[in-house]
């Protein structure tokens, strides 16, 4: 037997790592998750780098946006080229501080039309992958961010905060294929679901046939899902297609919010469905 | 042990990589598998214990970063692109860095085949339907286009430790 083992041990041991990784998603299957002591300490030695990375990565934009500024200078100008790059990436760091300052002061205003316990994050990582949607915010526990809590910015809905350490949170974002966000349409008051699709983008689902839905239409939360405050724009409706069969209509989205482009964000406590009620 | 230290510096890298600068690409929402590329590397040239659980481990990662909240999931996809490709390492031989283009191709397939079947078998989810195919292929082409490169800087790497250790006579 040990013998078996030893010769094919790869073979052996790949078998266990896939054995143990069914066993990991098994509980999913019933909607919850296993003790994950591995996730948190994998984040907290990938924050400090991501957060350096980041960091890096804005300094090397403003040097670069500095750079093109010069293009078509003359060399004999170079004494005045790296002053002017100086003042021109102390410029951007500047005009980055005040439309940063700006987001801030707007997400404020914001944040006190929201229920009590909002908390301000920041995105510090996005998704390693692309089949999901999701990014890590600079909040966690600690902070009062919590799992099942909504994520919103001053554009609209953005996402929920799926799994949160101390330190960190993680979001599903509206736009992946296995989110979802309750709303209703303004107009009409039709409900439905907005969720993420790799086919055509954003759609709302589990429309019914018999609902008159107009393009352009806009969707706010319905509140109902205890997740979100009611009333917060999710996006607008960009076409509705009625099949021949079939219970639902087939209605795609515009998001109001584009999250590949947040930074600055909102962790809301949604309202219980039944105080809604 | 110094080859793992380098693997694992280079899944580190891979990972940050993945959940930082790459997303700067213009790419739309694709992000390169670095991760895959790594996976298939260790499969086709380390044939060891160590390399199945780094395998594992950077699947795991993935869904750290990732995975909406269902652990296991590219740990499962990871362990299961291991396996395949070590079994055909029998029959394939990979002798340049260009040639693990098609390899990795096709282990980004398998991939998505893997959590496709967890996903909807499984977790009784709803499948990722026709879209999947154009994400998939997507996918697997930018991790084939950048496997060369990955696989030629991993054997330099690997070949620099082994000349470190074994001094000139």
């Amino acid at each position: 037997m040990l013998s078996f083992v030893r010769r094919y041990q790869v073979l052996v041991s790949s078998f266990l790592c896939v054995l143990l990784s069914l066993y990991l998603v098994a509980p999913a299957a019933k909607g919850g998750s296993r003790a994950d002591p591995i996730g948190p300490i994998l984040i907290a030695l990938i924050r400090p780098l991501q957060t350096g990375v980041r960091a890096v990565v804005s300094g090397t934009k403003d040097v670069y946006q500095g750079y093109l500024a010069l293009i078509g200078l003359s060399a004999e100008n170079d004494r005045l080229r790296s002053r002017i790059v100086e003042l021109e990436a102390e410029r951007n760091r500047l005009l980055e501080a005040e439309a940063t300052n700006k987001r801030l002061r707007e997400l404020m205003d914001f944040r006190s039309e929201l229920p009590p316990g909002s908390i301000t994050a920041s995105v510090i990582g996005n998704s390693a992958s692309t089949w999901f949607n999701s990014v890590l915010l600079d909040k966690g526990t600690s902070h009062g961010v919590n799992k099942g809590m909504g994520v919103v910015s001053l554009m609209g809905v953005v996402g929920q905060v799926v799994s949160a350490t101390s330190k960190n949170a993680k979001v599903l974002l509206i736009t992946d294929p296995h989110s979802g966000v309750d709303v209703l349409t303004q107009q009409s008051r039709a409900r439905g679901i907005v969720a993420g699709s790799l086919e055509t983008g954003p759609i709302m689902k589990y429309v019914k046939r018999s609902e008159d839905l107009q393009e352009g239409e806009r969707l706010v939360t319905s509140g109902l899902d205890g997740v979100f405050p009611k009333g917060l724009l999710v996006g607008t409706i960009s076409k509705v297609q009625k099949k021949s069969f079939g219970l639902f209509q087939h209605v795609e989205v515009n998001l109001a919010v584009d999250p590949s482009r947040i930074e600055e964000i909102l962790v809301v406590r949604g309202q219980p469905a039944q105080a809604q009620n | 042990m110094r080859l793992s230290l380098l693997f694992i510096a280079a899944g580190f890298l891979v990972v940050l990589l993945q959940t930082t600068v790459l997303h700067l690409l213009p790419l739309g929402r694709f992000v390169p598998d670095l991760a895959l590329v790594l996976c298939v590397y260790l499969g086709l040239n380390h044939p060891t214990v160590g390399a199945v659980l780094g395998s594992f481990i950077l699947g795991y990662s993935v869904d750290v970063f990732s995975a909406g909240g269902v652990l296991g999931l590219n740990a499962f996809a990871f362990s299961l692109v291991f396996l395949a490709v070590y079994v055909s390492s029998r029959a394939i031989w990979v002798h340049s860095p260009l040639s693990s283009a098609p390899v990795v191709f096709f282990a980004s397939w398998i991939k998505v085949a893997a959590l496709q079947g967890v996903w909807t078998l499984f977790l009784a989810m709803e499948g990722l339907g026709a879209g999947a195919l154009k994400y998939t292929l997507v996918d697997a082409i930018l991790a084939a286009v950048l496997a060369p490169g990955i696989f030629s800087l991993l054997k330099r790497g690997q070949s620099y430790l082994e000349e470190v250790r074994m001094p000139v006579l």
